[in-house]
Order: structure tokens, then C-alpha cells, then sequence
């Protein structure tokens, strides 16, 4: 029993920066633009395929692909932005419905490609390092976990080094906080909402592909995503990216611990209704300070 | 340097500016009085690029600002303080001045920026790590008059910067001002300290209901009793 707490625990926390990762972009695009970009999840489950493509036909490991995926999916963040969302708001009164209506159309469309190409099947990453595992003691750390905890934590760590430490970042916190004070200090919106959409989008990359070193997918798999997203971001507060690092290994352990004493089917039940609980009594976020 | 020609500005049906037309030169310290309501905060949005006039025509050193968005205006170094000092609450001192010296060209200078807005208003540089959100009314004040100079401006304008705060502080901020004015910098100031706004001011003028009603030299208006009692009990 104990073994086993101590094994999940660190599993856990090693899935918990694979969650952060794969919130932290949603978090950013809700923060600056008031937007709720329900296709993020379906982004992440763009790269994962892509990973799994590259890896099945052409023996890429899916991690290397990412040198691919980041700035294409960074462009596809901007191309959002401009098309999809700067218009909605020109014309839209609620911008956060009607964003979210539209986002989730396209989900609902990307999805259906993905099933067009790649078919309903579940698909499990094989890597060279599949299977392997790296030992502590008599605790087993799986190498694909390893590997996409370190490819989550560089990228929280890199993401956090934009947003505090160079003027874009801080630009991008501004408009978020004050987006009428930062207009007047000369900030162009459009140029720091672009790089926002960007980055978001491009992070949903490396999430996607981090999330499928650990989990099976499928066409409809961005969905349950989306439920980890939200759990993450509304515990973490949204906008803050120590706080979506937080609460992914919050959630993460929880995943972990109570695996070992329900039935993993119920560990998304607990989530539900820990979600619940969340918004009845902290609904501004538990770490929002 | 600046030039408002009969500008109309119009929130959905309702009209706010009347055909205004006003003139800042170089070197100036131009102050505008008017009563609550009365559109003063709506010339400036409107001269910042945050609102578009139905007409008229705004020009800063000869060239046309109509149209142009906010950065790109903020970039010419016309720069405001805004009403309600519009700070980034969750971000330091320090942090809100860097924001200040975003437009690329106040970009290379930043840190001797800072380092003369310290020289200028001490109390930031003790709190130079502290939340913006948590600063006392005075010291936001302070703030937002310090990430304005941080963008270097040639003009600056000012939208009641000593509202709500104390006797003392009110006196301290319009020193400040008139201490930049001696040092070359352009001031538009609207206030509703109307006795020591006007006797800092090259020249005023009054708007009412959206229009200009009067205009002239701040000791001018001074002399007119009917201003000084009408806006003194604001
Ligand atoms: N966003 C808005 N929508 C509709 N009407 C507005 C809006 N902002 C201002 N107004 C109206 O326009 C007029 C001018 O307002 P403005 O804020 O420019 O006045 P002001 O001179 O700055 O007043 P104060 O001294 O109270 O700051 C007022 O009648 C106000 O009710
Ligand atoms: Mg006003």
C-alpha cells in the first residue's frame, strides 16, 4: 500500500505538468482577450497525431516533430486571432459567448478531420524509449513520463521567463490587467493579442504531444482534455502560469493518489466533482491571490 | 504643436463635443476647466485615438492624427495620464514604468528614464517592488504620472491627475508639473483645481456642455470672477 501511494504520487506529479502544459495556453487567450478558445484541447490533439503520424511512418520521434509543430502552430495561433476572433469581436456583443460558440465549432470540425484522416481508432504513441523505465529505488519512473515532464517543465519555465522578465511578457500581462492603460502607453494591442495567440496555440502543441507520451487518443479525446483544462485554469486562476503549473500537479496527484483506491474509471468523477465544489466556493480560483 | 479643428464626437446618438477647436504651442503649459460632464475626458480620448470624431480634424507637429491608433499616436510622443490613472494593478512599480517605455522610441532609453522619473518622484523608488494595486492613492498618482514620462513624451496631457487626493499632495503634483513645464515639456493639465491650475497656465480654456466658451491667458480667466466663483465650488 505504501509502495503503491509512493508510486502513484510520483506518477502523478509527473502527469500534473503534462496537464499544466496543456492548460497554460488556454489560461493566457482567456486572461488577454476574454476569450474561452474551446478548439486548445483540439490543437493539442492536432500534435499529437502529428507526433504519432511522424513517428509510425517516417520512425521521427514524436519529441523532434515538435521543432515542427511550435512555430506552425504558433502561426495558426496568430491566423486564429485574425480571422476567427478579431472579427467575432468586431461584430459580436458578448465576445466571451460567441467566441466560445465559434471555437467550438471549429473543435467540432477538426475533429471530424482528424477522423477522416487518421480514423476513430485509438492510437498509442511507440517510441524507441516505450516501455522502458528508469528505477529509484524500487519505484518505477516510465521514460515517456519522464521525458514529457521535462519537455512540460522547460516549457512552463521558458513561458514564465516571457511573461515577467521581457517587455512583450510584461506587455501581454498589461493588456490582460489594463488593457485601457495599456493602449495609453503606447502598447499595440493587436501586435501583443497576435504573439498571445501564438504562443497559446503553440504551447497546446507541446501539450498535445506531452499528453500522448502518456495517455491513448482519440478524435473525440480533446474533450475530456478540455474537462482537465478547465479544472487547471479555474484552480490556478486564469492568467497565470505558476498558478496553471500549481494546479496541474495538484490535479495531477490527485489523478495519481486516488487511483490507487477507486477504480480509475471514477478518478474523472472525482474531478467533476471537485470542479464543482471549486466554483461554489472559490469560484475566482484557489490560488488567484 | 497641437491643433483641435472643430471636432464633433458623438457617443451613439448622444453628442459630447460641440465644434471644439483648441491650440497647444510648444513649450506651453495649457490648462482646461470645465464642469463635471462637460467633455473634458472626451477630448482627450478622443485626441489618444480611443475615440473616433464624426468630424473635424486633430493635427500634432504638422501631421494629421485622425485615424491613427493609439500606440502609433503614443509614438509620436503625445502622451496622456489618463482619468483614474488606469494602472496594471498586479504588476510592480518597476514593472508598470517599463510598460511606460514601450513605444520603440522611448525603448533604448528606458533605464536613464527610470533613472529620472526616481530623480523626480523619490517616493516610487522606495516602492519600487510593490504591486501597483497596493500603492496609497498619492503614490498611484505618482505612478501613472511617472510610466507617462517613461515614453519620453513632447506633450503631455494630464486628466485630473490631483483628483481625490489631499490638500498637500494636490500642491506637491502641480509643482512637479510646473517643474517639467520649466524643463521643456509641453502640458495640457485638466483639472478641477481650478485657482491653481489657472495660475500655472499659460493660457485656458473653458468647456461646457461640449463646447469652448471661453478662452485666454490663466491669469485672464483668474481675473474673471464669474469663472473663479462659478467652478470654485467643484
Ligand atoms: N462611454 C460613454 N457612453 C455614453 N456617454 C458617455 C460616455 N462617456 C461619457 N459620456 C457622456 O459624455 C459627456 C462628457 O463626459 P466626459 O467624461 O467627457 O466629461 P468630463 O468633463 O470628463 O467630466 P468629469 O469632470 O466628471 O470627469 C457626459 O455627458 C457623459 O455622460
Ligand atoms: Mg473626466
Amino acid at each position: 500500500m505504501l509502495y503503491e501511494l509512493v508510486q502513484s504520487t510520483v506518477s502523478g506529479l509527473l502527469i500534473g505538468a503534462a496537464f499544466a502544459v496543456l492548460s497554460v495556453g488556454f489560461s493566457l487567450t482567456w486572461g488577454v482577450t476574454q476569450v474561452l478558445n474551446i478548439a486548445h484541447a483540439a490543437f493539442a490533439l492536432l500534435a499529437a497525431y502529428l507526433g504519432y503520424f511522424a513517428s509510425s511512418y517516417f520512425q521521427v520521434d514524436p519529441v523532434l516533430v515538435l521543432v515542427v509543430i511550435v512555430p506552425l502552430f504558433f502561426v495558426l495561433g496568430v491566423g486564429i486571432h485574425q480571422v476567427l476572433i478579431k472579427i467575432t469581436a468586431q461584430r459580436a456583443h458578448d465576445l466571451a459567448l460567441s467566441s466560445m460558440i465559434l471555437t467550438f465549432g471549429l473543435a467540432v470540425v477538426m475533429e471530424n478531420v482528424m477522423q477522416v484522416l487518421w480514423t476513430p481508432d485509438p492510437r498509442v504513441l511507440k517510441t524507441s524509449y516505450t516501455g522502458k523505465a528508469i528505477f529509484v529505488g524500487p519505484i518505477a519512473i516510465a521514460t515517456t513520463h519522464l521525458i514529457s515532464f521535462v519537455l512540460a517543465m522547460l516549457t512552463i519555465a521558458l513561458l514564465y521567463v516571457f511573461v515577467h522578465h521581457t517587455l512583450t511578457g510584461k506587455a501581454v500581462r498589461a493588456v490582460w490587467q489594463n488593457p485601457t492603460g495599456a493602449a495609453l502607453s503606447g502598447v499595440n494591442m493587436g501586435r501583443v493579442t497576435n504573439i498571445t495567440y501564438g504562443i497559446a496555440v503553440a504551447t497546446a502543441g507541446i501539450g498535445g504531444v506531452v499528453m500522448s507520451l502518456i495517455y491513448t487518443f482519440d478524435p473525440s479525446t480533446d474533450m475530456v482534455w478540455l474537462v482537465y483544462i478547465f479544472l487547471v485554469v479555474i484552480l490556478g486562476g486564469v492568467g497565470s502560469v505558476l498558478g496553471a503549473l500549481l494546479a496541474g500537479l495538484i490535479i495531477g496527484l490527485t489523478v495519481g493518489i486516488s487511483g490507487v483506491f477507486i477504480p480509475l474509471v471514477w478518478v474523472n468523477l472525482v474531478l467533476f466533482l471537485a470542479l464543482i465544489l471549486l466554483l461554489l466556493l472559490r469560484p475566482s480560483g484557489l490560488l488567484q491571490r | 504643436m497641437l491643433t483641435v479643428q472643430n471636432l464633433n464626437v458623438f457617443y451613439g446618438s448622444l453628442q459630447a463635443l460641440h465644434d471644439v477647436s483648441l491650440e497647444v504651442r510648444e513649450g506651453e503649459f495649457v490648462t482646461l476647466i470645465g464642469s463635471n460632464g462637460a467633455g473634458k475626458t472626451t477630448l482627450l480620448r478622443t485626441i489618444s485615438g480611443l475615440l473616433a470624431p464624426a468630424s473635424g480634424e486633430i493635427t500634432f507637429r504638422g501631421e494629421r492624427l485622425n485615424g491613427l491608433s493609439t500606440h502609433d499616436i503614443c509614438e509620436r510622443g503625445l502622451i496622456q495620464v489618463p482619468e483614474g490613472r488606469e494602472l496594471f494593478p498586479r504588476m510592480s512599480v518597476v514593472d508598470n514604468l517599463d510598460i511606460g517605455a514601450y513605444p520603440p522610441p522611448a525603448r533604448r532609453q528606458r533605464l536613464q528614464s527610470r533613472e529620472e522619473v526616481f530623480r523626480l518622484l523619490p517616493r516610487l523608488e522606495e516602492r519600487r517592488n510593490q504591486d501597483a494595486g497596493t500603492l496609497s492613492g498619492g503614490e498611484q498618482q505618482m505612478l501613472a504620472i511617472g510610466r507617462a514620462l517613461m515614453a519620453r513624451p513632447s506633450l503631455l496631457m494630464l486628466d485630473e491627475p490631483s483628483l481625490g487626493l489631499a490638500p498637500i499632495l494636490v500642491k506637491h503634483i502641480m509643482e512637479i508639473l510646473q517643474e517639467l513645464n520649466r524643463q521643456g515639456l509641453t502640458i495640457l493639465l485638466v483639472s478641477q483645481e481650478v485657482r491653481l491650475a489657472l495660475s500655472l497656465a499659460d493660457r485656458a480654456y473653458v468647456l461646457e456642455n461640449g463646447r469652448i466658451i471661453r478662452s485666454g491667458t490663466g491669469r485672464e480667466l483668474l481675473a474673471d470672477t464669474g469663472i473663479v466663483s462659478a467652478y470654485l465650488g467643484l
